[in-house]
């Protein structure tokens, strides 16, 4: 009897025991499953919902989902009231604020002043193209639509397709995983600029998905004929890069054709809008030289379990500065911040003294016309204003270029203020010829004051968005959910935030 | 049936489902890997593919697998008792999730290395060692005074970067498992 006791205790202790073992080998092995697979998303097309990812990758999608986190709003023309009067007859002097997570792109987009307060799919102030960047859905209506047919039409044409936030399908292929340009766009000015398709790195590619939105672009006006044989014109977004990536390279290429987007209200100058040139001024700091890319910094690996993976919350990587700054530096986290905030610190010095100055020019400009100045003897100072403002735009706009190439981005900042101050002296003369001296520009200096002198109507504005946002909008939201493009529950955990009180 | 005729037949149905599930086990760990030099039987465990990737890559890859760095190769005592050793260390830390993302050699296995390198360059290190009191200022009999060949010859034959973290994709891995 005492035998068979002892069998028995052995007995269950051993099959406890390789219980456990074969329960840890099977998540070991679905570990290295996940690492060395990759499932299919949906075995043909695009897959523009996030959620549906999230199962295959559900490290990737949760850490994706933590970029909600970044949701403050922080209002720049009321940081910088200069920019109202920078941009003044252009949307940016309506409402320009800090970016913030990629889970906010469609929120912030929507939201913005910008984009105006459509009442139907034909009305409001921007084009199809100003969804370009923000969403998975474009690539999945680019393929269903035709390129040219997608960036046909106003803004509010596809409010209720363009649903999901920008997210997997932006820079994943939805069968294998792999990274790849969904964009058509930066294929072409890959090509334009001289870079062969097929010989692009993995690591490069950890950069140009990132560089498909975080580019200078424009729209380009192309005609072309429809389905049905209907002449029609598409706003087309456009990489400047044919004549290269630096800022001057760039202006050589936009003054080539005489392109402006827009004439400004107070000067009349035809200016020229740097919208992010992140990835191009990257490519002069020596992070770049060095081979690195983006996801480097801004999606450091990470590791859960045995698992390692790249983290998707991506960030400034000041926030996780052991994971990315410190895989390759040995110095202390305090001492990376402090060197960071310094860098900041001579940027914005020299910005705000650029901004002031350019501000300064277009009022002074708006003076001179005012006293009868003509257009000849504008010529010049037209030349300069625009061509400072383009400089001063492409160096700060991408806002992390102070970091990404602290040398050009202060290099174009004192080029951009040079060219203000003679913008300035050549107006001082102009201003004397017509009897003004020691003229004093008006008072921009709160948010207020800039934007009256900009002729922007913030209230209305503002009572038109809240409008639109409660009657087209919220009908946008109900067909995509209802037509299953849109996982309602995803919009639940987003705060609904913009520079105006909702 | 008596107390003690169900307790023996108790007995004999744990020992049988024992043994089943001992048996589905070794499948399961593909325990009788073990017993091969295969390189492949290292990357049971997923953490070693950045070594087996970097390995994979490099010249030794024409030569010589793991074992016949990692383990004695001309005493067999020696041999089946670092590989018992180790078996037990890699597998306690696998299971338990205990080892780093950057790991490091121990004592012991440095020793069975640098060994197999002296083995296999016998000519070379013939050489080193007897003209080592002129360039080495140490009384130490034993080659450089207990530096290693990978002191000085650091990217063989894994690279200077083969962390879990710095090898992102394990290319070799996947390509390799592929073909089979």
């Amino acid at each position: 009897m005492k035998r068979n006791t002892v069998i028995l205790i052995v007995g269950i202790v051993a099959i406890a025991f390789m219980s456990y073992m074969l329960l840890s080998i099977g998540t070991k092995k679905s570990e290295k499953m996940l690492i060395n697979a990759s499932t299919p998303i949906v075995k043909e097309g695009i897959e523009a919902r996030n959620d549906r990812w999230a199962k295959t990758y559900p490290r990737q999608f949760d850490s994706w989902k933590k970029t909600k986190k970044s949701s403050e709003i922080i209002d720049l023309v009321k940081k910088y009231p200069q920019l109202a009067i920078l941009w003044a007859g252009y949307g940016f002097s309506k409402d320009y604020n800090a970016p913030r997570g990629h889970s906010f792109a469609l929120q912030s987009n929507r939201n913005t002043l910008r984009t105006g307060a459509p009442t139907g799919a034909n009305t409001g102030p921007m084009p199809m193209s100003c969804w370009s960047c923000k969403s998975p859905d474009v690539a999945r209506l680019m393929e269903k639509e035709g390129e040219k047919e997608f960036f046909t039409g106003k803004w509010a044409r596809a409010g209720s397709e363009i649903v999901n936030p920008i997210g997997c399908a932006d820079c994943h292929n939805s069968q294998t995983g792999e990274l790849q340009l969904s964009r058509p766009y930066l294929k072409r000015a890959l090509v334009s600029s001289g870079r062969k398709l097929e010989d692009i790195t993995y690591q490069e590619m950890r950069s140009l998905a990132c560089a498909q939105c975080h580019s200078e672009y424009y729209f380009l006006k192309t005609p072309y004929k429809d389905k049905k044989g209907v002449q029609k014109t598409a706003a087309v977004v456009t990489f400047p890069w044919e004549k290269g990536l630096s800022a001057e390279n760039m202006e050589d290429y936009y003054n080539s054709f005489g392109f402006k987007d827009w004439t400004h209200k107070l000067s009349k100058v035809p200016m020229l809008k740097a919208q992010h040139p992140g990835y191009e001024i990257f490519t002069t700091g020596i992070h770049y030289k060095r081979n690195l890319s983006c996801a480097d910094c801004h999606m450091p690996y990470t590791q859960e379990g045995g698992v390692k993976f790249s983290d998707h919350q991506i960030q400034s990587p000041l926030n996780n500065i052991a994971n990315s700054c410190l895989t390759c530096h040995r110095q202390s986290e305090a001492e990376f911040k402090s060197i960071v905030e310094e860098k900041l610190k001579r940027k914005d010095q020299l910005n705000v003294l650029t901004m002031n100055n350019l501000a300064g020019a277009h009022l002074m400009a708006k003076k001179a016309y005012e006293k009868g100045a003509t257009n000849a003897e504008m010529t010049k100072v037209t030349e300069t204003i625009r061509s400072s403002q383009w400089i001063w735009d492409y160096s700060i706009a991408s806002h992390g270029s102070f970091f990404h190439a602290p040398e050009e981005t202060l290099r174009l900042l004192a080029v951009a203020n040079d060219k203000a101050q003679q913008a300035r002296l050549e107006l001082t003369g102009i201003l004397a010829k017509y009897g003004i001296l020691n003229y004093k520009v008006p008072d921009f200096s709160t948010k207020e004051k800039a934007q009256k002198l900009a002729g922007v109507n913030l209230n209305k504005l503002v009572k038109e968005k809240l409008s639109f946002k409660s009657k087209l909008m919220s009908d946008w939201i109900d067909k995509a959910s209802k037509e299953g493009r849109l996982n309602k529950e995803y919009l639940k955990g987003l705060p609904d935030k913009a520079s105006y009180p909702q | 049936m008596t107390k003690e005729a169900a307790l023996k037949y108790a007995a004999m149905v744990i020992v049988a489902v024992a043994i089943g599930m001992g048996l589905h086990l070794v499948g399961e760990s593909k325990a009788i890997s073990y017993m091969s030099s295969k390189p492949e039987a290292c990357i049971n465990c997923h953490v070693m593919e950045s070594y087996y990737a970097t390995w994979q890559h490099s010249s030794h890859a024409q030569r010589a697998v793991c074992v016949e760095c990692h383990l004695p190769v001309d005493n067999y005592i020696d041999k089946y008792a670092s590989k018992t050793l180790d078996g037990w260390n890699h597998s306690t830390a696998f299971t338990l999730n205990t080892y780093g993302k950057r790991m490091l050699i121990s004592d012991d296995g440095a020793r069975r290395v640098q060994e197999n390198c002296i083995r296999c360059h016998s000519a070379l290190s013939q050489t080193i060692v007897k003209t080592t009191d002129r360039y080495h200022a140490f009384d130490n009999e034993t080659l450089g005074g207990g530096r290693k060949c990978w002191d000085c010859h650091r990217n063989v034959p894994h690279g200077k970067v083969r962390s879990i973290n710095a090898t992102p994709d394990n290319l070799g891995v996947k390509w390799h498992l592929k073909k089979y």
